[in-house]
């Protein structure tokens, strides 16, 4: 609003920078506002100059000095224009630039400028050095079986990463910039020939047309172009496994990689792919078949049980057989709070325990696990604060919600047990079935990338059901997904798969 | 107002759906009371009298069917214009709109009741209503594709109650049905008749037909949906036939509740708590359907946006529950809307429909003649 107040001119578009070299210096420290790590080396010889200009934090000055130093230097008989200059220097990318405002981003970029007084271009070499860390484990999403590499935080290396996952020239890396200010590299990743031009477009569509000065990563940019951002629950998935990424491009989806962050955003992904994991598919299909049974049982149990405890005890203990009943009542004689309250402490417990474990270094972690299971555990019960049976049903939800592979996903399914208690401490079983209809009806309205959010569940896709709830062996499953919209439909031939081969054959 | 509807394709949805729209919008609450309605009137032979009913239902539906494939794609507010013009059409139109407004009401009345005297005799009656039609609101407002999911969720999340329903014949006594078919063909009607507050509901095929996509197939499929609630209707009613005595069936006002009551786990007892709070889940696509038709209806008729319609219809409701105090005034009100239910769902479609085909008829045969003169 106070642009006019501040005095600053609005920085011209295209322009070359100055041909002598004192100027061009003069001209990239304006630009390049206190930018104290910005170097000039200049060179002299037989009156014509030639200058170096870099970043020096952002450069391998081995390299500048090995093959651009280096080569100038001693190539006494060659002259320093343009064109002998790119015949010396042992450099592969390697390009011709004048404008000034191109030099100053490629300078940022960690690119150095070669040029050669009175020339009418000067060269920036790429020869910049980021800070990486190596390849390591996946940390969030730990698996027992399968590739243990993981993304990192460079944009090339996960496109490597990528690459020699798939080796199909079809694999398609389209280049975003996300940022008005901060103008992160990103990539667009898809196969051509497999994804759905329109879950691609939709994709391009809402990140080019992001307008916002800076994202923090993929995660953030899920929540930004997501369809209904009030909603807890996640509409697209980041994982940091490249193998996970690998799959989803093969049956048909989009990913989004992003310089800077470890995490592989894509989409389209309905409620049930949260609770897919890639160990399923490297594992025997009953095996697999087993897990996913499991996880989703295990996420519907963490969601259920406690409110349904508070139902029961509250309004509902005819619902116990007496047997129990007595069980139940001896654990709970010592409490003196109404179960709703009981329930709220220990959750509230739990989430503490869990948000402690998660900050703390890993040193000091497994203090936590006996401060959390014996100290509160034992002592909440002998002081009487909870009951046992409570402590069980607590610790049976929280263990059900770490089941899902998506630590996104496990923490809605935390906190939507939260509405869920109060509602049954309000009104019990009834309660309990206004939340659950509620949130039927939320996930239906939900989308992903536009596409239903429950997906092969409703509409029903009874092909699909064998790679998102269920697995299937794999010689049922000769298509893609249909939930994706795949534009080759087949992953092998169906029919060939079928011959069957007659006795000594 | 156009007479035929034509929405975006991405809203239709496939006709498959109409089977669990249709048989989703039959079982309500009606069910839950259905065997001793019909006992009262049919005795021992109520589940004959349910399977007839189920094929009057069933010729009525197709009448309907026949009737909507002689438009391209219109609901029952368009043919209303088409046939009557518009004074008369938007007239009727709106009468219908109130009887669905009604049948919302009385859906969610009959199972706060229901909540009352099974699990909270001191629940007042507004609080749930509020949130009940809070739910259906927001469902609404998704707009019909979130509608017919919520539908297909209900009749898929429910199917398991039918297993339990299995549990009372362990005490059933087959002798209760003999002699069979000795009931005069007036009391098996009459006791068809009594089953109207089950059936209805498919009249609103009416309404979402212009949503289906493959509509050469909606025939099928609402058929299919109507036979497997006629079914679904005469086995509970035979069970509770076989399970109660004759009189105490008389004086059970919800028998399938009480059925529940005997089934038993190792961990769970008393049944029908759960199954009261999964109750409604079944109504809730009930009440979405009802409410969306009514205020397709609101949109339609009277120009207004649909958003709006849900809004009055949904405060009207609400309004509506404070007076209601006493159990008969509930009674009442149900009767009245069952009996109306029986012209407004079976009567009128067919008459709207003979009207209809006659009109097809005359015109074409109009247009034949002035071909050949």
């Amino acid at each position: 609003m106070f642009k006019w107040m501040s005095g600053k001119k609005t920085p011209e578009g295209e322009k070359a920078h100055s041909l002598q070299i004192d100027e061009l210096k003069e001209q990239l420290k304006k630009e390049l506002v206190a930018c104290s790590d910005l170097m000039f080396r200049t060179l002299k010889r037989n009156d014509k100059k030639i200058v170096i200009c870099f970043v020096s934090s952002l450069i391998d000055k081995t390299g500048v000095d090995d093959y651009i130093l280096k080569p100038i230097q001693e190539n006494t008989q060659s002259g320093w224009s343009v064109e002998e200059l790119a015949q010396i220097l042992p450099i592969t990318d390697l390009t011709g630039a004048n404008q000034l405002n191109e030099i100053v981003m490629a300078l940022i970029d960690g690119k150095t400028y070669i040029y050669s007084e009175g020339e009418p271009f000067g060269f920036l070499a790429n020869l910049s050095n980021t800070v990486e860390r190596s390849l390591s484990h996946a940390e969030t999403e730990s698996l027992v079986f399968g590739p243990k590499i993981a993304f990192t935080e460079s944009l090339l290396g996960n496109v490597n990463i990528i690459r020699n996952n798939i080796k199909d020239p079809n694999l398609c890396m389209e280049d975003l910039a996300i940022g008005t200010r901060s103008k992160t590299s990103a990539k667009l990743v898809y196969i051509k020939g497999i994804a759905d031009e329109a879950n691609i477009n939709t994709f391009r569509q809402r990140v080019s047309q992001l307008e916002i000065d800076h994202v923090q990563g993929t995660t953030v940019l899920g929540q930004l172009i997501e369809g209904n951002s009030w909603s807890v629950f996640p509409q697209l998935m980041t994982t940091e496994l490249p193998d996970r990424i690998t799959l989803a491009l093969m049956s048909g989806r989009v990913a989004v990689l992003m310089d800077r962050s470890p995490d592989a955003l894509y989409g389209p992904t309905p409620f049930f792919t949260f609770f897919e994991s890639t160990e399923d598919v490297y594992m025997r299909w009953n095996m697999g078949f087993f897990l996913r049974i499991l996880r989703l049982v295990a996420t519907f149990l963490s969601v259920l049980l406690t409110p349904a405890y508070v139902a029961v005890l509250t309004y509902h203990y005819e619902v116990i057989p007496s047997p129990l009943l007595v069980s139940l009542g001896q654990s709970r004689s010592n409490v003196p709070f109404p179960p709703v309250f009981e329930a709220f402490l220990l959750e509230f417990v739990i989430e503490l325990l869990r948000e402690a474990g998660a900050r703390l270094p890993t040193k000091v972690g497994q203090t936590m696990g006996i401060v959390g299971g014996i100290v509160i555990g034992q002592a909440a019960v002998e002081a009487g604060f909870t009951s046992n049976i409570l402590i069980i049903i607590i610790a049976l939800s929280a263990l059900g919600s770490f089941t899902t592979p998506s630590y996104l996903m496990g923490t809605a399914i935390r906190i939507i047990r939260f509405p869920i208690i109060l509602m049954a401490g309000f009104w019990g079983g009834i309660g309990i079935m206004v939340a659950f209809c509620f949130f039927i009806i939320h996930l239906l309205k939900l989308d992903t990338l536009g596409r239903p959010y429950l997906a092969p569940i409703y509409p029903l896709n009874l092909k699909d059901l064998g790679y998102s709830i269920f697995r299937f062996p794999s010689q049922f499953l000769s298509y893609r997904p249909v939930t994706n919209q795949p534009e080759d439909k087949e992953r092998y031939s169906a029919k060939k798969a079928k011959e069957k081969k007659d006795v000594d054959e | 107002m156009n007479v035929n509807l034509h929405p975006k394709e991405g809203i239709l949805f496939s006709a498959y759906l109409l089977f669990f729209v249709i048989h989703g919008v039959q079982t309500g609450v009606g069910i839950v009371g259905l065997p001793r309605i019909v006992f009262l009137e049919a005795k021992h032979d109520a589940w004959i009298s349910v399977l007839v009913a189920g094929v009057l239902t069933s010729i009525v539906l197709w009448f309907i069917i026949t009737m909507l494939k002689q438009y391209d794609s219109a609901d029952l507010y368009g043919i209303h214009v088409d046939v009557f013009g518009k004074w008369v059409g938007n007239s009727l139109s709106i009468i219908y709109m109130l009887y669905m407004v009604g049948s919302f009401f009385i859906i969610f009345m009959n199972y706060i009741e229901i909540v009352q005297v099974w699990i909270f005799p001191n629940l007042a009656t507004w609080q749930l209503a509020l949130v009940l039609i809070f739910l259906t609101v927001y469902a609404v407002f998704g707009g019909i594709r979130i509608i017919v999911g919520v539908a297909f969720l209900s009749v898929v999340g429910t199917m398991w109650i039918l297993v339990v329903a299995f549990v009372p014949l362990r005490y059933a006594d087959f002798s209760h049905l003999f002699p069979i078919m000795n009931i005069g063909f007036g009391e098996l009607l009459k006791g068809a008749k009594s089953t109207t507050l089950s059936m209805m509901g498919f009249e609103l095929i009416m309404f979402v037909y212009p949503y289906v996509r493959e509509k050469k197939k909606s025939m099928k499929y609402v058929q299919i949906a109507n036979m497997y609630t006629t079914f679904l209707s005469a086995f509970v009613t035979l069970i509770s036939i076989v399970f109660f005595a004759g009189d105490s069936l008389k004086a059970t006002i919800w028998p399938v509740l009480s059925m529940f009551k005997i089934v038993r786990l190792p961990n769970l007892e008393r049944f029908e708590f759960i199954a009261v709070s999964f109750w409604m889940l079944i109504i809730l696509p009930n009440m979405c359907l009802y409410l969306w038709a009514a205020s397709k209806g609101f949109s339609r008729v009277l120009k207004r946006k649909q958003k709006t319609g849900v809004w009055v219809f949904a405060i009207l409701a609400f309004g509506a529950t404070f007076f209601i105090q006493a159990r008969y005034q509930m009674n009442m009100v149900t009767d009245l809307v069952a009996k109306s239910g029986f012209y407004a769902v079976i009567c009128y479609p067919v008459f709207l429909s003979i009207i209809v085909l006659v009109k097809k008829w005359w015109t074409k045969r109009r247009n034949s003649h002035a071909k050949a003169s």
